[in-house]
């Protein structure tokens, strides 16, 4: 889902640029400050792991390959500012490091996988949780929400190509319905990873999970504080 | 008392934080390995794509490991295997790093 440079429209890089600024700005300083110090080292650790994570291609439909993002997972986890952050770490360095991703797209795939792939997941499992406190669908919520961030976030990167008619040739109608279908593959992988990754956490660190400024509100103390440990 | 407690926790955390990330690190490496070993071919949408529009997608800075292998070994799957580990942990030092600069200060 890494767009390489030549790929989008001049009009459309920046666009998606100045958005992916503003986000990165709100986000620094909402988590300046804000981020507890046991946090440091979950959130560095999530980033090392998703960044790894990202290496394993898996086969899905046509011949074609997807790659786990992790953003649902560092957005419930660290919250969906630290979690772009994080997020944007890992792309900034795999641009410039080992060409994954253009630099002219760095906005678009930021945008994509940093912002709407992070926040995505963690407002739509707090609107989900509303819906339903029940214990038993919580993490049938975590699958649902991290599923709709990967989708969502190749559906945007679909328009994104789409509009960049000049470069990008296929235009909304091709190239919507083909990143939205091939990653919806990739995004039933991303829900059970995610549901998984907090599954074991509420079973051995819910310290780590009660920190989360999506989960502390929906997970209940006695879930958040107790630990087997 | 309360002080007690609250060194007593801050050590508990630091000693589960250091396991969870010595554990987390260990997987990661895991996950680099795999991916070099095992699921390491690629063919995303977005490059059939390009392919039949003839778009080269080059970028436009040169970067130092391209496709994720050392110049001049390609052909040598552990010295990918070398490069994706330090990167994770290159990454895992980013982060803190910035992390430690964005956190609550009491």
């Amino acid at each position: 889902m890494h767009i390489p440079d030549g790929f989008l429209s001049p009009a459309i890089a920046i666009i998606t640029f100045a958005v992916t600024i503003v986000f990165w700005m709100i986000s620094f300083r909402k988590v300046k400050n804000n981020l507890d110090e046991s946090q440091v080292p979950i959130m560095g650790l999530l980033t090392a792991l998703f960044f790894a994570a990202q290496m394993m291609n898996y086969p899905i439909v046509g011949g074609t390959t997807a790659h786990l993002l992790g953003s649902a997972s560092l957005g419930i986890i660290l919250g969906p500012f630290a979690g772009c952050i994080s997020m944007t770490i890992i792309l900034v360095l795999q641009c410039l490091l080992f060409g994954d991703g253009g630099i002219t797209a760095l906005g678009s795939n930021a945008l994509n996988m940093g912002i709407i792939g992070v926040f995505t997941p963690a407002l739509s499992l707090m609107v989900l949780s509303k819906v339903s406190k029940s214990k038993g669908l919580f993490l049938v919520w975590v699958f649902i929400a991290a599923f709709l961030g990967d989708v969502l976030g190749a559906i945007a990167a679909g328009v994104e190509l789409g509009l960049s008619v000049p470069t990008f040739q296929y235009g909304l109608s091709i190239a919507v319905p083909a990143m939205a279908i091939n990653h919806s593959v990739i995004g039933v992988i991303e829900g059970v990873v995610t549901v998984v990754l907090i599954a074991t956490l509420l079973e051995l660190r819910p310290d780590v999970l009660s920190k989360s400024p999506v989960l502390k509100n929906i997970l209940s103390p006695h879930d958040a504080n107790q630990s087997k440990t | 008392m309360c002080l007690f407690i609250t060194k007593n926790n801050n050590s508990t955390i630091q000693k589960l934080n250091r396991r969870t990330v010595v554990t987390g690190l260990v997987l990661a490496a895991l996950f680099v390995i795999v991916g070099n070993l095992v699921f390491s071919y690629a063919l995303e949408t977005l490059d059939i794509q390009a392919e039949l529009l003839e778009l080269t997608g080059e970028n436009l800075l040169t970067a130092p490991f391209p496709e994720y292998i050392i110049p001049g070994l390609e052909e040598n799957v552990w010295a990918s295997i070398l490069l994706g580990i330090a990167a994770t942990f290159a990454i895992f030092a980013v982060t803190l790093l910035v992390a430690r600069l964005l956190r609550k200060r009491e």
